[in-house]
């Protein structure tokens, strides 16, 4: 087996630049990707059909929320560019909405949409409540002006409204009616979604996947040079070829991801929680079940161009099931996410993501470690079986 | 040295080899002579273990390798027909690795691989990448691969398939010195000149069966020592072929293409017999071509089609 493991180091130069490019493209994706989720503000259309001075007091109320970018628009391009997708959905100030805060009436506000999700649902909230507390200022104020003008009939009733509508908004900005509190327990982590860490977590193992299976498909190539034949006819065993290509292999796939989470520590300050033992017992896992399923793919093909074919749409779309690209949590279908459960990339996934993004401890790698470990035997067990000696 | 006995070795439907018997005797360079397809790839297959026969046995050494392949794999070396190793490795880093592959570590195999490039010629470029070697460069690379074991018992299988005349006899003359050092060797080929140069004994395989063997001269004696005559004519016909085959002499003749081939004794006499036949005949001789016996005349006698068909 020694000398099988020196042939494949000594092959491995022959590799050198797809696990390098393999390496960039993931901590480059990770860069990309990480950084574009976090700016992501999606864009509302206002549509001011009311054009009062209350309307545009509700304008810049709601600009002042960063989450989304509120920009003016009319009517016909709102409806065009809601109709295309270009933005998240477009609010309509209807015409009479002046009237209704200042007769304390019902306020309405339309939203022009093409479907629900959970960023509109939140706008929906932030509008209603910015509305409610503006039309609440608005009667404070004229309550107020009423009952000096009332104490001092010569001052300016306009000029009192104006002074107590500002100081009543300013007030809210300070003071909240209601004091929630709460207690953290310490995890020193951010609990929750991070798209960076995500992003690191996801292309990691996407892009070292594809290190791994190309590298037991290095037996591939034995065929292709004819040395498979000769190896079978030679005093080395089968198991100690099949053995020596998969140590390699494995080392070489835990090198990969293991630089790949030093260089997202260090590179870009990604903090990895509180269990590096949970992570290293699931990537060591996850390693084992994509080197086994390399083996089941090689054994399936007859030759590493016809690999280079398959692996990449078996890599890709098991990635974008398994949550590599996006969160799982952001899909709904059942379809999907009983197609997810099946694919090694989920467990990994979500095994490290607890452990980073959640704060969990080692006991969050038990069950995806688990789970891995079984994927690997199922993979290697049908890749021995399919894999032809002869 | 080698037995083997009943070999029957079929794919499907496909008979590969059939009632395959014969002997190696130690120290010889034994040939297995036949066209592309007759079943010698095969039988070398199995010789060296590569899978096991539908139905026979080898015996190596008195020993069944069937009983436990792994045994005697240590003592056989096999140059596979086609170039089996690593292009993007130097042709030092391929017989390192196959001089590990069978046990050699070291000093001891730094010092064979040198004495393996002595051998196979390529001392000046063994550093260099297999995939920068000519196409008998790497042949004779590939015959390094299997000498670095020092084996008992040498199995080349058409070793000089497609590479240039300066290749192939140092390649030949290779093959003669090992065996003068010792080595039994069988080898396979489908040139008649390289197995007649080489070897001993001789069998010839036709269609996955063994069609004649023995040493050269027996192979020859079955045609009694006829000469061959081939004829190239501007048409042939049957009624051509049989008025030469009444030719008293003629011991037989068979016509392929626009050649006709005769068998005989009394070269001399039977040419300018054969020439008035023709002439008379009204056609015309575009060439002759007499041939002293050899295994190819044997092969054609046997079979009726030449060896490279």
């Amino acid at each position: 087996m020694i000398s099988i493991i020196k042939l494949r180091m000594l092959r491995l130069k022959d590799d050198i630049l797809v696990f390098v490019l393999m390496t960039v493209m993931a901590l480059g994706f990770t860069a990309i990707f990480g950084a574009s989720f976090n700016s992501y503000r999606p864009t509302v259309l206002i549509v001011d059909n009311d054009n009062s001075s209350y309307s545009e007091i509700l304008m810049n109320e709601l600009k002042e929320n960063n989450n989304y970018n509120f920009i003016n628009s009319d009517m016909d391009e709102a409806v065009k560019e809601v109709e295309d997708g270009n933005v998240l959905i477009a609010l309509i100030i209807n015409e009479g909405f002046k009237e209704s805060v200042e007769s304390g009436g019902s306020i309405s506000i339309g939203m022009m949409k093409l479907r629900d999700d959970t960023m509109i649902l939140t706008l929906q909230e932030i509008v209603s409540g910015i509305t409610l507390k503006m039309a609440g200022g608005i009667r404070i104020a004229d309550i107020t002006a009423d009952f000096i003008k009332l104490q001092s009939p010569n001052i300016n009733k306009e000029d009192i409204k104006v002074f107590a509508y500002d100081n009543v908004m300013e007030s809210w900005k300070y003071k909240t009616p209601i004091n929630v509190s709460s207690k953290v327990y310490k995890t020193n982590v951010n609990s929750g979604y991070d798209s960076l860490k995500h992003a690191m977590i996801g292309f990691n193992i996407f892009f070292s996947m594809y290190t791994m299976v190309f590298g037991i498909g290095t037996i591939l190539d034995d065929r292709k040079y004819k040395t498979w034949q000769r190896m079978l006819i030679s005093p080395v065993s089968k198991v100690s070829v099949l053995g020596g290509t998969i140590i390699v292999t494995y080392l070489l796939g835990a090198l990969q991801i293991g630089v790949l989470i030093l260089g997202g520590k260090y590179l870009f300050d990604i903090d990895l929680g509180n269990s590096v033992a949970g992570i290293i017992t699931i990537s060591a896992a996850f390693v084992f079940a994509v080197t086994s399923l390399g083996l089941m793919l090689s054994g399936i093909v007859k030759t590493n161009a016809q690999l280079g074919s398959i692996a990449p749409i078996v890599l890709t779309s098991t990635s974008m099931l398994g949550g590599c690209m996006w969160p799982l949590e952001i899909v709904n279908n059942k379809v999907l996410l009983f197609l997810a459960e099946l694919t090694p990339q989920k467990w990994a996934v979500q095994g490290i993501g607890n452990i980073a993004s959640k704060g969990m401890g080692f006991q969050a790698a038990i069950f995806p470690t688990i789970v891995l470990l079984i994927m690997g035997i199922i993979f290697f067990g049908i890749g021995l079986k399919i894999m032809k000696f002869e | 040295m080698l037995v083997v006995e009943d070999l029957y070795k079929s794919f499907g439907n496909i008979q590969a080899v059939e009632d395959v018997s014969f002997e190696v005797k130690k120290g010889e360079v034994f040939g297995l002579l036949g066209p592309n397809g007759a079943g010698k790839s095969t039988t070398i297959s199995m010789i060296s273990t590569l899978f096991p026969p539908t139905k026979g046995n080898i015996i190596f050494e008195g020993y069944n390798i069937l009983d436990n392949p792994k045994k005697i794999r240590n003592k056989l070396g096999v140059v596979p027909q086609d170039i089996a190793l690593y292009p993007t490795l130097s042709g030092y880093e391929n017989l390192s690795f196959w001089g590990n592959v069978y046990g050699l570590k070291g000093a001891e195999l730094k010092k064979r691989i040198n004495e393996i490039a002595d051998i196979v010629g390529l001392n000046g470029r063994i550093k260099d990448k297999v995939d920068k070697y000519s196409g008998g460069m790497k042949r004779r690379i590939n015959i390094g691969a299997a000498l670095l074991h020092k084996p008992d018992l040498l199995i080349m299988d058409e070793p000089t398939v497609g590479i240039d005349p300066q290749s192939r006899n140092h390649i030949l003359d290779t093959v003669l010195e090992l065996n003068k050092q010792g080595m039994t060797i069988i080898y396979t080929s489908h040139y008649m000149e390289e197995v007649e140069y080489l070897c001993s004994r001789v069998c010839i395989m036709d269609e996955g069966k063994i069609i004649a063997s023995g040493t050269q001269h027996e192979l020859v004696e079955l045609i009694n020592g006829k000469t061959q005559i081939n004829i190239k004519t501007d048409k042939i016909d049957e009624s051509l072929e049989e008025c030469l085959k009444n030719i008293s002499g003629v011991y037989a003749i068979k016509t392929m293409d626009d050649i006709i081939s005769l068998y005989g004794e009394n070269v001399d006499i039977l040419l300018a017999e054969i020439i008035d036949k023709v002439t008379k005949y009204g056609r015309r001789i575009e060439s002759i071509d007499v041939k002293k016996p050899n295994l190819e005349s044997v092969f054609l006698h046997l079979t009726g089609k030449a060896l490279r068909d």
